[in-house]
């Protein structure tokens, strides 16, 4: 019996007065690497960005290995977003600060780990996303797909549990994708749990233990790559991938 | 978060006191309004001379700028403070075995002063009126003195008596007897008010004035000190009482010691005899080696508090301003609503205002209330208003994604803001809070107002000690102009340095 990382229960979010997300329940297996794929303005990002409370539930639960996140405490939910690394789509890197200081700063000053130690876990974390001599440069002197390898080790770097990627690759130039798609695929190997957002189709097919489809606000279904791409059951899906397949 | 919201309870806590000063006055006028209740308090609770023979100081507010009656003099670089007034208050001081103070301000300022207990007593050449009587106690006169023209020489033979002002511009210090006496007696002339005697005479020097209506013994000793200037008997009415010490209302037990001082001095006519001839001394004295150079130790002093005040309410400012901006752009609509209201009531009102109202306002709750640290206080205020609003846009344009990045990282608030927004948000500030600081540098002249010795003070002090109006406030623009100059080289520096970093 695998144990539930993050479990869903009866999500809705609203803004002002468009229901973005109905009615979701789900839930995220230690291990698991989920992409959540479906047509834009489907939800998927305010979805991802519920799940560590970057967004505030309007109703129902989100539960972090069985602890509930919504009306925790600020002290609380800073805690726990230690555990869930986020990368963005546009990066956000902070441009004052080296690609070190981008790396380090997090572990020193959340977690008080000492500057020596965090330099050294950093500079390993950026031999793995084979970017170790950019470590003194600042982040306008990268290219996106160099970016977004620092993003992620920057993430990685607090040693989270779980890493919510919110569409990783949208905003690369299409020759840096690959970059950042194989440090991806690299993780997913070493058995990081992990739910992405992603437009990539061929990464989710190969890359995903789970597909979860979203469109108007639902999970329309969820499956493996396999009976996903090759038998879709519900019609939103079915149109999606005709459209994309083109 | 906890250290931020710590700050927050003190600015809400200090918010009511920052008010109290407007009922607190409004309390002190109620009780001087109804005459009933002030002159019960004055048989109860008049201990005014045991109180100063206890705290051993008398303290006096007088407008230096009126030989021979009190003007300054230097005496080893230091400031002195002589006239025959100044001897009578020495006098006075001594009697009662206590240690004289002496506070310097303009005329004007003097009866506020004494309201809210800044000074114990007026020995200013204060003529005794029946308006004046409503508000102080009088002490019995010791000096009494037509009101005279003083003229331009080339003038004398135009202008003879008060009519021959008629179209005229006529000068007089504002809130003294002859400023009244304008309005009322020559109302042909053309008059005009000013709040230091030595600015009029300037004035008048360069043709802005026809004359100025003075006391008698004020306007000779000009005369007599500038071969340019001319004096004569307005033959104007003398309305007054002649010249008496004020006291606050209900110090009778102070106001009998002083009749008693000013009964031995008439008696033995040390006023006339001995006190303005030694007050002419000083002048002559120092009319010798009297260039506006030889008073370097002034400008020195005053840039030295100009910069007291700058660096002290910089600090306090950004601090206020740090607070302001982030209760403003906080989800709590109450501590928005606070940051909102005193952003724009401090913007949306005149800074000499504000100074004159922390000194004399909180002032008469706090007695002891320094006026260099009034000035501080009231300069920092009106900073952080105008800080709060740079560091606001600040914050506002750095993109949300940072604070979610840095949020995601399990980063507080209060670390997210300190690490990741603020070095971001200084950076595209720098230019804006290089602006205010040196407009703060130069508004701390406003300070001078209620009498901090900083370098527009002293600017003044050396205009009426040399008797020259502009040369000393030429070397002061120089001075103000090397100060902000260097300022804004060294943000330029720093703006280079933090442009280099990236």
């Amino acid at each position: 019996m695998p144990t539930k990382m993050i479990e869903i229960k009866n999500l809705q979010k609203k803004f002002k007065d468009t229901i973005v997300l109905k009615d979701i329940s789900e839930h995220v297996d230690k291990g698991q690497v989920i992409c959540v794929i479906g047509p834009s303005g489907a939800g998927k990002s305010t979805f991802l960005r519920c799940l560590n409370a970057l967004e505030k539930p309007s109703s129902g639960q989100v539960l972090f290995e069985g602890q509930e996140l919504i009306g925790l405490n600020d002290k609380k939910l800073d805690q726990l977003r230690e555990k869930m690394g986020m990368v963005f789509q546009g990066f956000n890197l902070f441009p004052n600060m080296t690609v070190l200081k981008n790396i380090t700063i997090a572990p020193v000053k959340v977690k008080g780990i000492d500057e020596a130690t965090a330099q050294k876990t950093a500079l390993s974390l950026l031999d793995k996303v084979g970017l170790a001599d950019k470590a003194t440069q600042y982040p306008d002197q990268l290219s996106g797909g160099q970016k977004q390898r620092v993003a992620i080790a920057r993430a990685l770097a607090m040693n989270p549990e779980v890493m919510l990627f919110d569409e990783p690759t949208s905003a690369l130039d299409p020759e840096m994708v690959d970059e950042v798609l194989k440090v991806m695929r690299d993780l997913a190997k070493s058995g990081m749990t992990m739910v992405v957002v992603t437009h990539e189709m061929g990464f989710a097919h190969e890359v995903a233990d789970q597909i979860w489809f979203m469109a108007d606000g639902y999970i329309q279904e969820t499956g493996t790559p396999e009976e996903f791409f090759s038998h879709p059951t519900s019609p939103r899906a079915q149109d999606f991938l005709k459209k994309i397949l083109k | 978060m906890k250290g931020f919201k710590h700050l927050l309870m003190l600015i809400i806590i200090a918010f009511p006191i920052l008010c109290t000063p407007i009922s607190a006055l409004a309390a002190e006028e109620s009780s001087s309004s109804s005459t009933s209740a002030s002159s019960t308090s004055q048989i109860a609770s008049d201990d005014s001379l045991q109180k100063i023979k206890q705290k051993g100081t008398l303290v006096v507010g007088l407008s230096a700028d009126y030989p021979p009656y009190e003007f300054t003099t230097k005496q080893n670089g230091k400031t002195k403070y002589v006239g025959f007034e100044v001897s009578l208050a020495q006098q006075f001081a001594k009697d009662l075995g206590v240690k004289l103070v002496i506070k310097n301000m303009n005329f004007d300022s003097l009866l506020v002063a004494l309201e809210t207990g800044k000074i114990d007593a007026i020995i200013s050449g204060m003529n005794v009126t029946n308006e004046r009587k409503k508000s102080v106690d009088f002490s019995n006169t010791y000096y009494s003195g037509d009101s005279y023209f003083l003229i331009n020489k080339s003038d004398k033979d135009k202008l003879v008596n008060a009519k021959s002002f008629n179209g005229k511009t006529v000068g007089a210090q504002n809130g003294t007897l002859q400023s009244s006496l304008i309005s009322k007696e020559m109302p042909q002339a053309n008059g005009k008010g000013l709040a230091k005697l030595s600015s009029l005479v300037i004035g008048l020097q360069s043709h802005k004035y026809d004359g100025i209506l003075m006391d008698a013994a004020t306007a000779k000793a000009y005369a007599a000190n500038n071969s340019n200037l001319y004096a004569f008997n307005s033959k104007l009415p003398n309305t007054a009482g002649g010249i008496a010490m004020a006291f606050p209302k209900g110090d009778t037990s102070l106001v009998n010691a002083a009749n008693q001082t000013i009964k031995k001095v008439n008696d033995e006519n040390l006023i006339n005899k001995k006190w303005i001839p030694q007050a002419s001394q000083y002048m002559k004295s120092y009319k010798k080696q009297n260039t506006v150079l030889s008073y370097w130790r002034y400008f020195a002093k005053g840039i030295e508090y100009t910069l007291i005040i700058t660096v002290v309410s910089v600090f306090f400012g950004f601090i206020l301003g740090t607070l302001f901006a982030l209760m403003r752009l906080s989800n709590n609509k109450l501590l928005h609503s606070i940051a909102v209201c005193y952003i724009e009531f401090l913007r949306g009102t005149p800074m000499m205002v504000q100074i004159m109202f922390v000194y004399f306002g909180i002032g008469a709750i706090i007695q002891s209330l320094p006026a260099l640290l009034a000035g501080i206080i009231a300069v920092s205020l009106n900073s952080g208003a105008y800080v709060a609003e740079i560091i606001r846009s600040g914050i506002q344009s750095i993109p949300l994604g940072q604070t979610e990045a840095a949020r995601s990282l399990g980063m507080s608030k209060n670390e997210t803001f300190h690490y990741v927004i603020m070095p971001q948000a200084l950076k595209n500030i720098w230019p804006a809070l290089g602006n205010e600081l040196i407009t703060l540098l130069k508004d701390s002249s406003l300070v001078s107002v209620i009498g901090v010795t900083e370098l527009m003070y002293q600017t003044q002090l050396v205009q009426s000690a040399t008797y020259k109006g502009v040369l000393p406030l030429f070397i002061t623009m120089i001075i103000y102009f090397i100060l902000t100059f260097t300022l804004s080289r060294i943000l330029l520096y720093f703006e280079g340095r933090m442009k280099h970093a990236h």
